[in-house]
């Protein structure tokens, strides 16, 4: 396996994702195979593997190895393009050098650590331009990406945080948004418990067009059954509007309507 | 008119039935179980006023039991089902994780200040003290939306009686 089919990986900007693996083609995705072979296919081999080649490595505390396995694992387990390049790149780039030499790294754009690592011996990883190599901040970084991904998502569900920068800001505008909320949800609340009275009539109406299995057909948890609904659609339906006078389930069948966004279906799945 | 809204019915389920929009699902879950719950409410104290506290317990209870699949959820329900019973003890984890950053890089004024607005939005969500931030920051985003949907159906209740 030739040096140039290496450089050739480090230099590709794009994720190793599936869609990226596919547009390499077979012979691309071989090429990847090779190297992995080459490598070790397992990610801890490599990593022993690279500790174990130079003479002057010294074995690290154990606890590091823990956290890198940790990192690597998570990486492996789920394909982030960013980080998993970053591994691949930590692999490939040690194989290089204990293969060239393992004097002064002038890729290690952090030059007060380089000479750091030097005397300690660690690992030598070539980081992103402008960032420290330290296990520890790798994963601190990290997490970071994760932390800074979810704001981004929080940005597009709470409204006006567009215009706020930075995170300070941001956390700012989703407290006062979530107080409010639950502000709001009290208010109507309490409105509830002072119109309870008059709601006899109304929810007469509306708890037995729930207990109705013609018009709610609902599971055994209590959910609705949508498959019921879907093959009855016309004739419950139609019904449905004819029978009821009460227009809340109009109202509240017309504001899902509304509330169907992208974000929101985005949220409900996020973990 | 009319025709309008049995079309925009029928266009509430989707043809492929096993998409059903979540917030749609959380919505119907919700009123059905606080409707039934305020009539069963009214119909226990009939004279008597319908305490303000009682309500909003029904209130919760219905956010929580329709929205399970998420970690806050069975924190709300926790937290209510022991404010039932005083006498229980609540097994809350004493070494709740906090927050912490190790960065090096950044001030310490501002780590500060994020740290403090981290923990009081850990404040707000239910169960958000013993959660990581990460989690945290996921489970916030869910909890929103259900606060919205919730604001929703109560209005819709709410003006459906005046």
């Amino acid at each position: 396996m030739d040096l140039t089919g290496l450089k050739w990986l480090q230099q590709q900007q794009q994720m190793v994702s599936p869609e990226f693996l596919h547009i390499l083609g077979s012979d691309g995705r071989e090429e990847l195979r090779r190297v992995e072979s080459y490598l070790g296919n397992n990610i801890y081999d490599t990593i022993d593997g690279c500790i174990s080649r130079t003479s002057s490595f010294q074995m690290e505390p154990v606890k590091n190895n823990e956290d890198n396995r940790v990192i690597a694992l998570r990486n492996k387990r789920k394909p982030e393009g960013k980080t998993e390049k970053r591994e691949k790149k930590k692999k490939i780039k040690a194989e290089d050098e204990t293969e060239s030499s393992m004097k002064g790294n002038s890729n290690m754009s952090n030059t007060e650590t380089s000479s750091e690592f030097l005397k300690q011996d660690y690992i030598h990883v070539r980081a992103r331009r402008g960032e420290a190599t330290d296990r520890h901040s790798l994963a601190e970084r990290a997490r970071r990406e994760k932390i800074s991904k979810k704001m981004k998502c929080l940005q597009d569900i709470v409204p006006g945080c567009n215009k706020v920068t930075g995170k300070a800001g941001m956390l700012d505008e989703i407290i006062n948004y979530v107080q409010s909320l639950q502000q709001q949800v009290e208010f109507l609340s309490m409105k509830l418990s002072f119109l309870n009275p008059q709601l006899e009539f109304h929810i007469n109406e509306l708890s037995s067009m729930m207990a109705d299995p013609r018009y709610f057909p609902l599971h055994q948890q209590g959910s609705l059954d949508y498959s019921v609904i879907n093959s009855n659609q016309t004739t419950s339906l139609n019904a449905l509007k004819m029978e009821t006078s009460s227009s809340w389930d109009v109202h509240s069948q017309c504001l899902c309507n509304n509330l169907r966004t992208d974000s929101v279906s985005s949220f409900f799945s996020l973990k | 008119m009319e025709r309008q809204i049995i079309n925009k019915k029928k266009r509430v389920f989707s043809v492929e039935p096993n998409k059903i929009p979540p917030s749609e699902v959380f919505t119907r879950k919700y009123t059905s179980l606080l409707v039934p719950a305020l009539k069963k409410l009214n119909m226990n104290k009939n004279s008597s006023q319908v305490n303000q506290l009682t309500v909003k317990h029904e209130v919760d209870m219905a956010l929580a039991l329709s929205a399970q699949e998420f970690a806050w959820s069975r924190f709300l329900l926790q937290k209510l089902s022991s404010s039932n019973n005083p006498t229980t003890t609540t097994s809350s984890s004493s070494n709740g994780i906090r927050i912490q950053e190790r960065s090096g890089k950044e001030g310490g004024h501002e780590d500060g200040e994020r740290e403090e607005k981290l923990r009081e939005l850990q404040k707000l969500l239910p169960g958000g003290e013993e959660m990581n931030v990460e989690e945290m920051l996921g489970e916030i985003g869910n909890y929103i939306k259900c606060l919205e949907l919730q604001t929703i159906a109560l209005k819709s209740i709410v003006q459906d009686t005046t």
